[in-house]
């Protein structure tokens, strides 16, 4: 009995032991995973900003190798396809959510749609900006901005549905019925009671799929390609702050190297700030945030 | 078994209904006779699960917001069948309002939500919106507490309040018919008797049918009451009958407290 | 007593406005074809593939283009092996450094982390998401490469390659350039997405059964392993699957640090961590532009299309098996 005591304190000893080894090295991936965001960051400020001035934002680029000039062009070009590209897929990718959530419940067609939304979220951006070449660049023999607007909103039309699709599924059923109960048609209803229910959170899921599509390079690399110089032809190869920070960092040039930390700099900023105020729009802020909900999809079923 | 008087001028007179929420499945109600009387109020009273809930969303056809239902026999309202696939439903709601068990104003102004109904009807004058938004929130008794702040977020009121909005939104179209689904359940006692009150007002211009499982409130302000058990409609008569001299020996359990 | 006054509201036994109808069918009709437009631009990307890719399938068949390693633009021949086989590797790598450390993160987030400090950590992770790839691929390319071609990596070229056995793994020039550094930083990419999926998984299981395990003496490691897990296995495995699925597509975060080696070597030298691979999405990014035959360009979209098939069937059957887990576990 006694020694058979001692063996049993001894087996419950190690698995206490196993078990609080494991919750330091889990604390440990923790703090590992806030150790390289914070790397990162600092090492965008600190190489960014030093090279931040305001030709940076006004002026086009200066001869390679010489140093000066500025990414103004990436700017602008960014700022028209990001929105071109949100003006396209927002409205389209709000109504498909629409019709998920309001027409399409439980409908074998509407499980198919949404179960196949999740799975183009990951689908690999490159090939998307491959085949937006074949149609919108080949025929015009010319790199295009405007190609490139279609290719992230393809890129972003999944997000978009679903965030609005997970979003009206919130809404408690008898809102809507005591709509319908006042004698309103279907869209009415939609538009005057569901979606407002809804604002915040679908807003939400727009501006984080906007901050998502700006960040993209790998679809505009054959679609909008490049440019050295300001434009608002949209028919024109047009620069973007994502490319020019591909071409420039992997350049030959210092000064190159250097106006690449820059532009990463804003653009991380631009981004980060997106994603903390969308965060902060729903409920000040939760631990669920509704960025991950559309990932989180991926792990279920969606049977409406 | 049941009973069920007759009476005279019905405003809604349900004939042979059975209701199935799938077809194929067990009629949630079964073979139900009864008049809804004008200028009345009719309460409906069961256990758990008897098809009371179900048997008022009928009346206005509530259940076609989801697919696989089936109606059977005749509701008949206005000298038309509504259950006929010719009904038009938005008429229909119109002429019969509802108000559910738990207070659901619209995520906008109590104006807003009092005009709903009205500019759904394509009322979009200010001062006729105005005006018919002041009356139905004078009748709902609520025009003391919110008629400075209109334009407030309906959410800010508090659930009595709330309900009585939703009320009030219901009313300003000006139904015939009126139908309450447990509308008391989730407020306090002080907001349960204000809102016993407006019905007891508001039978004088249309009918109202109430959906309640406290048969004290049954008793306090139904002219009639309907028992239900098990999807099957019992016993009608006066609620004086009911709860004093009921005819069905299962009435009376209920009533007595025998089961739940 | 409430006191009622007749405030004159008079009766309309019709509402007025009756065009709602023809609004409400245009409504959804354009709700149908926005939802429509998903499988339909999926059907065009794959057929559009297929298209320009049909001249590289005709001369390179389907077996003998997955299985040949060459690359040669100017005899025009060309092999899938060399990228297919690095997009793989780099993200099984990845896969390999990201799960520990992001059913970790999610162990510490959902069991450790003091109340107020939950928030900060989640948040962190979150930001770390919304990163754009193309800042990781820089930053891997400045900052992190030269840490590892200067401290990392000569240190394993002194003490891990010459193990037996395994010493393979780590043979190589070790200049920063190579999978490990792509896999590093890929890891790095695809954890916050794990960890949140994991950590929303784990949150799904209620406390009654994590106290009833704590209640037969289970020590913490043993409720998660043992209740926690299987509880949302669906979950974790959807996790899983979500996060290859990102990082096979990944362009930018790899493209800086990988060399675009369509010459590796042996299969050995190519199995080094230490070596330079190439994989489809740099194959693709860096030689789209410069592909000056049309046969050239045909296999490139080749490439594309069977990546593509991958990604695409790899998530599709993630999601079945998710479904089969879900019905065996919530009856």
């Amino acid at each position: 009995m006694e020694i058979g005591k001692k063996m049993e304190n001894v087996r419950i000893k190690a698995r206490v032991i196993k078990s609080n080894i494991i919750m330091i090295l889990s604390t440990l991936a923790a703090l590992y995973g806030i150790l390289f965001l914070g790397w990162i960051l600092v090492s965008i400020i600190y190489h960014g900003y030093e090279y931040l001035n305001l030709d940076f934002f006004t002026q086009d680029p200066a001869p390679p190798g010489m140093p000066g000039g500025g990414l103004r062009m990436a700017f602008i070009g960014q700022f028209l396809i990001t929105t071109i590209a949100a003006f396209i897929g927002t409205p389209i990718g709000i109504m498909a959510g629409i019709f998920l959530a309001e027409y399409g419940r439980g409908t074998w067609w509407a499980i198919f749609i949404r179960n196949l939304a999740d799975i183009v979220i990951s689908m690999p951006a490159i090939v998307i900006g491959a085949a937006v070449y074949v149609i919108l660049v080949a025929p015009l023999h010319s790199f295009n901005g405007l190609s490139g607007s279609v290719a992230l909103s393809i890129l972003s039309l999944p997000y978009i549905t679903i965030a609005t699709d997970e979003m009206l599924k919130l809404v408690p059923k008898e809102m809507r019925e005591a709509a319908y109960a006042l004698g309103a048609y279907k869209h009415y209803v939609i538009k005057k009671v569901t979606m407002r229910a809804a604002k915040t959170g679908i807003l939400t899921g727009v501006i984080l799929g906007l901050a998502r599509m700006a960040g993209e390079a790998a679809p505009l690399l054959f679609t909008s390609f490049n440019n050295d110089h300001t434009t608002f032809n949209l028919l024109k190869p047009m620069a973007t702050l994502t490319i020019t920070i591909f071409i420039y960092a992997t350049g030959p040039y210092h000064e190159w190297h250097e106006q690449a930390w820059a532009a990463g700099f804003v653009l991380t900023l631009g981004v980060l700030a997106a994603v903390i105020i969308a965060k902060y729009l729903v409920h000040g802020g939760s631990f669920t945030a509704p960025f991950m909900y559309v990932a989180r999809r991926m792990t279920k079923i969606n049977k409406g | 078994m049941s009973s069920i008087i007759a009476i005279e001028n019905a405003k809604i007179d349900i004939r042979n209904l059975n209701f199935y929420y799938k077809k194929g499945l067990k009629p949630a109600l079964e073979n139900i006779n009864m008049p809804i009387p004008d200028k009345k109020v009719t309460a409906l009273i069961g256990p758990s699960g008897c098809g009371k809930t179900t048997l008022l969303r009928c009346l206005n056809r509530m259940h076609d917001l989801y697919p696989g239902i089936k109606y059977e026999g005749e509701i008949i309202f206005d000298n038309q069948n509504i259950l006929s696939k010719s009904t038009d439903l938005i008429i229909l709601r119109s002429r019969i309002g509802m108000v559910f068990q738990k207070p659901t104003p619209f995520p906008m102004s109590i104006f807003e939500n009092v005009a709903f109904g009205l500019r759904l009807m394509g009322i979009n004058n200010k001062t006729e919106l105005r005006d018919r938004v002041e009356a139905a929130i004078k009748m709902a008794a609520l025009w003391d507490e919110v008629g400075n702040r209109l334009h407030e977020n309906a959410f800010s009121l508090s659930g009595g309040q709330q309900q009585r909005l939703v009320i009030a939104r219901a009313i300003a179209v000006n139904p015939e018919v009126l139908l309450f689904d447990e509308p008391t359940s989730a407020l306090d006692p002080i907001s349960t008797a204000k809102i016993e009150e407006l019905i007891i007002e508001l039978k004088k211009r249309m009918a109202i049918v109430i959906v309640t499982h406290n048969m004290q409130q049954a008793a306090r302000i139904g002219d009639y009451t309907a028992f239900m058990y098990l999807g099957k409609l019992i016993e009608f008569d006066k609620t004086e009958t009911i709860f004093t001299n009921p005819k069905e020996k299962l009435t009376e359990d209920y009533i007595t407290g025998r089961f739940g | 007593m409430i006191e009622l006054k007749d405030s004159g509201v008079y009766r309309s036994a019709l509402p007025m406005k009756r065009n709602g109808k023809v609004g409400n069918a245009l409504f959804k009709i354009a709700a149908f074809i926005a939802a429509a437009l998903i499988p339909l631009v999926v059907i065009m990307v794959f057929v559009v593939l297929f298209i320009e890719a049909y001249p590289a399938i005709k001369t390179f068949g389907v077996w003998h283009f997955i299985t040949s390693k060459s690359w040669d633009a100017v005899d025009n021949h060309f092999g899938a092996f060399t990228p297919l086989f690095g997009s793989i590797y780099v993200t099984l790598w990845a896969f390999i450094f990201a799960a520990p450390i992001s059913i970790g993160v999610a162990i510490y987030i959902t069991e450790l982390a003091p109340h107020w400090l939950k928030p900060i950590v989640t948040t962190a992770i979150e930001l770390l998401a919304a990163i754009p790839t193309v800042i990781y691929g820089m930053w891997g390319l400045f900052v992190l490469a030269p840490v590892m071609q200067n401290h990392v990596e000569p240190w394993i070229l002194d003490h891990l390659a010459t193990l037996p056995i395994i010493g393979f793994l780590f043979n190589g020039p070790g200049i920063g350039i190579d999978t490990l550094t792509t896999a590093v930083i890929l890891s790095i990419m695809i954890t916050p997405f794990m960890s949140s999926l994991i950590k929303d998984a784990f949150s799904l299981v209620p406390e009654v059964v994590k106290e009833s395990a704590y209640g037969l003496g289970a020590t913490r490691w043993e409720v998660i392993r043992k209740v926690v897990m299987p509880y949302v296995s669906s979950g974790i495995f959807g996790a899983g699957i979500f996060a290859i699925g990102r990082a096979l597509g990944e362009t930018m975060a790899v493209s800086f640090v990988n060399g675009n080696n369509h010459n590796p070597g042996s299969l050995l030298d190519m199995l080094s961590l230490l070596n330079s691979v190439t994989t489809i999405t740099v194959t693709l990014a860096d030689e789209f532009t410069e592909a000056m035959t049309h046969l050239y360009l045909s296999a490139l979209f080749y490439l594309a299309l069977i990546l593509l098939t991958i990604s695409f069937s790899t998530l599709a059957i993630a999601k079945l098996i998710v479904w089969r887990l879900e019905r065996r576990w919530k009856t």
